[in-house]
């Protein structure tokens, strides 16, 4: 087996199981770990409160909306395209219809999938520009933050180049492309459960803790 | 303070406290800055980024990292961010897109200080006083019995027939009171001794340690002494048998006997706990208390963060000051979305050394007053009606700030039967 079919085979399969386990493990020790520490979130546990808060901030319906519109409109776009884009571009779909799973669905056109990576990577270049440039937001920022922001931005980078064959020219980097987007890709993968990505999953014990927390006190957030 | 820090102190009084919550937080805040305009110390200090609120817990994440190898410095730059930086009013919390609970983990950092023999002489001196008396003023039990008597005497001689119960058993309420008003307010014991009356309300004081249902030990987090506190007041209303413990207009004290008694405790006690706040609404929504007219200059009121954001009563104490002003007038932002006066969190009873950090704190809230041009604010907290009355000399708001009680108490019907003869004769 060559470098190439590993990556593209049990790398990628490993990447998977890492992101799924790892992410189980996360919400798995969140409950069992609150059931001991944080009693009261259990004990007035109510689902109206949970699905409410949800609600209102999956969807953009919340006070910070309001107050900060520019940065949501560019947050709730990035992450749109985020989870969009890897899931119905219309060359994974193909993978999955090759797969042992042999599965398929309703893919993006592919000029919109591109659109949607492009606007992508430019709301990932200004989130890091603000970073950089905003006394705030510099003085809060961490290794992590720059650094997750690039590795959930490479995927998006390498598979836009590796389509339109942007950067072929240079022969090592356009023999290679694919691989490095798969790598990337399995890169974040993995990373997910054990960093600040894990919000993927922790966002919505987060947001339900604070809502019981707040329902307990007779309003929604 | 000083001596050195063994940090596996540090870690053995972190590591049991960090919670499923507060693990979660301090691995998933995206440093995304949403908070920081939410925050009236950063507005107030020419947004500061140091006053951001999420970064102001960065100390949790760095001891942990650090192995709690601190020293007696670094405490105290924790102590600086978290009691003069900090009311832990919770408003950035209803921001954060994660709903991340600032507040809490600045508690668990004031409640590490005190592990470590860190905490302001006014808390401190509180807490002793508790101890000792069971109450935040040392009021001995003698003198407070005293008090309630002298009070009954006073205000029979106003209105005929009053009576100022104390353990009376099987009353429907057991009312408590702040320590500082027998010490330094007697008239809002009097206040509400009318209303009580009036409304024909069936309460009752208790005698002993139980009737101050302060509980500034919360603020430093000393839960050892903030559960005893509590403790005392529900085994009150347990010998006196009472359905219900209310509060008077103060806010801590609220959010304290009715939110935080159960998770200290380990269970949540018989009796509903009610402020003022409600009770006065309700006996003037349902009738109880009938006014002979409405206060005719601009109102405003202030929304406390321990009776509104903590507290649920937005709805309420908004309605209360509707029903008692000919012109109320809300302030820009009203309700569970208020921004904190910069005098809660134990800043009132921190004294001296938080005086100028509260009052440039306050100017956001200063501001929201002023804009209303009121004239009068209701404030139904003790440590926010202090706060604002320093506001209102430092940023000559011209506004008086008053309890609910004393307007309710002015402007009440008198029913006949109650006024004395003179009196009645002289309204004649």
């Amino acid at each position: 087996m060559n470098f190439y079919s590993f990556v593209e085979g049990p790398l990628l399969w490993t990447a998977f199981l890492i992101f799924i386990i790892g992410c189980v493990m996360r919400a798995v020790t969140f409950y069992s770990e609150s059931r001991k520490k944080d009693k009261v979130i259990h004990e007035h546990f109510k689902w109206g409160y949970v699905l409410s808060t949800l609600g209102r901030w999956l969807l953009p319906m919340n006070v910070t909306v309001v107050k900060n519109p520019v940065y949501s409109v560019l947050t709730y776009t990035f992450h749109i395209c985020l989870l969009a884009v890897p899931i119905f571009l219309a060359g994974h779909i193909s993978l999955w219809e090759e797969s042992v799973f042999a599965v398929s669905w309703p893919a993006l056109p592919q000029n919109v999938a591109d659109w949607m990576t492009l606007v992508f990577l430019g709301i990932a270049v200004f989130l890091l520009l603000r970073r950089i440039f905003s006394a705030d937001i510099r003085l809060i920022s961490t290794f992590s933050d720059y650094f997750l922001m690039v590795v959930t931005a490479l995927p998006f980078l390498t598979g836009y180049f590796a389509t339109h064959g942007t950067l072929n020219h240079i022969s090592f980097l356009g023999n290679n492309m694919m691989l490095f987007h798969m790598l990337s890709g399995e890169l974040m993968l993995i990373l997910i459960p054990f960093t600040k990505l894990s919000h993927i999953i922790l966002f919505f014990f987060s947001r339900a803790s604070a809502a019981v927390e707040f329902g307990r006190r007779g309003y929604s957030i | 303070m000083n001596g050195e820090i063994i940090p596996r102190t540090i870690m053995e009084f972190l590591t049991p406290r960090l919670g499923a919550r507060i693990k979660t937080w301090l691995s998933i805040c995206a440093h995304c800055g949403m908070c920081a305009d939410t925050c009236h110390f950063y507005l107030a200090n020419n947004r500061d980024p140091k006053m951001i609120p999420s970064y102001k817990i960065r100390f949790i994440n760095d001891m942990i990292k650090k192995y709690g190898g601190v020293d007696r410095e670094y405490l105290q730059e924790i102590y600086k961010t978290v009691y003069y930086e900090c009311n832990m009013c919770r408003r950035c919390t209803l921001y954060c897109p994660f709903g991340i609970d600032i507040a809490m983990m600045i508690s668990l950092l004031r409640a590490l200080l005190l592990s470590q023999g860190m905490a302001p002489q006014g808390l401190l001196a509180a807490i002793n006083n508790y101890k000792e008396s069971g109450n935040q003023m040392s009021i001995s039990d003698e003198e407070w019995v005293e008090t309630v008597q002298w009070i009954e005497e006073e205000m029979s001689e106003e209105l005929v027939g009053l009576t100022v119960p104390i353990d009376k058993k099987g009353a429907k309420i057991m009312y408590t009171v702040n320590a500082r008003e027998p010490k330094f307010y007697p008239q809002d014991m009097m206040e509400v001794a009318k209303i009580f009356y009036v409304a024909g309300e069936d309460y009752t004081y208790c005698s002993q340690p139980g009737w101050d249902d302060t509980n500034l030990a919360m603020f430093a987090g000393d839960v050892q002494t903030a559960r005893t506190i509590v403790e005392n007041v529900f085994k009150r209303a347990d010998e006196l048998g009472v359905e219900k413990v209310a509060v008077t207009e103060c806010g801590h004290a609220f959010r304290a006997v009715k939110y935080e008694a159960p998770g200290w405790l380990g269970y949540t006690p018989k009796q509903e706990v009610v402020h003022s706040v409600e009770l006065f609404h309700d006996y003037i929504r349902d009738g109880r208390i009938k006014l002979r007219h409405k206060v005719k200059e601009p109102t405003t009121v202030q929304d406390p963060c321990n009776v509104v954001r903590n507290g649920g009563l937005a709805e309420k104490n908004r309605r209360l000051a509707e029903m008692l002003s000919e012109d109320f007038r809300p302030m820009k932002l009203q309700g569970n979305y208020s921004y904190c006066c910069g005098g809660g969190g134990g800043a009132m009873p921190m004294g001296g050394e938080m005086k100028k950090y509260r009052l440039k704190s306050g100017k956001i809230k200063a501001e929201q007053i002023r804009e209303t041009g009121a004239k009068i604010i209701f404030v139904p907290c003790h440590n926010c009606i202090d706060q604002i009355r320093d506001l209102d000399k430092e940023y000559n708001l011209g506004v008086k700030a008053i309890h609910f009680k004393e307007a309710i108490a002015e402007l009440m019907v008198i029913p006949e039967h109650m006024k004395p003869k003179e009196q009645a004769e002289d309204d004649e």
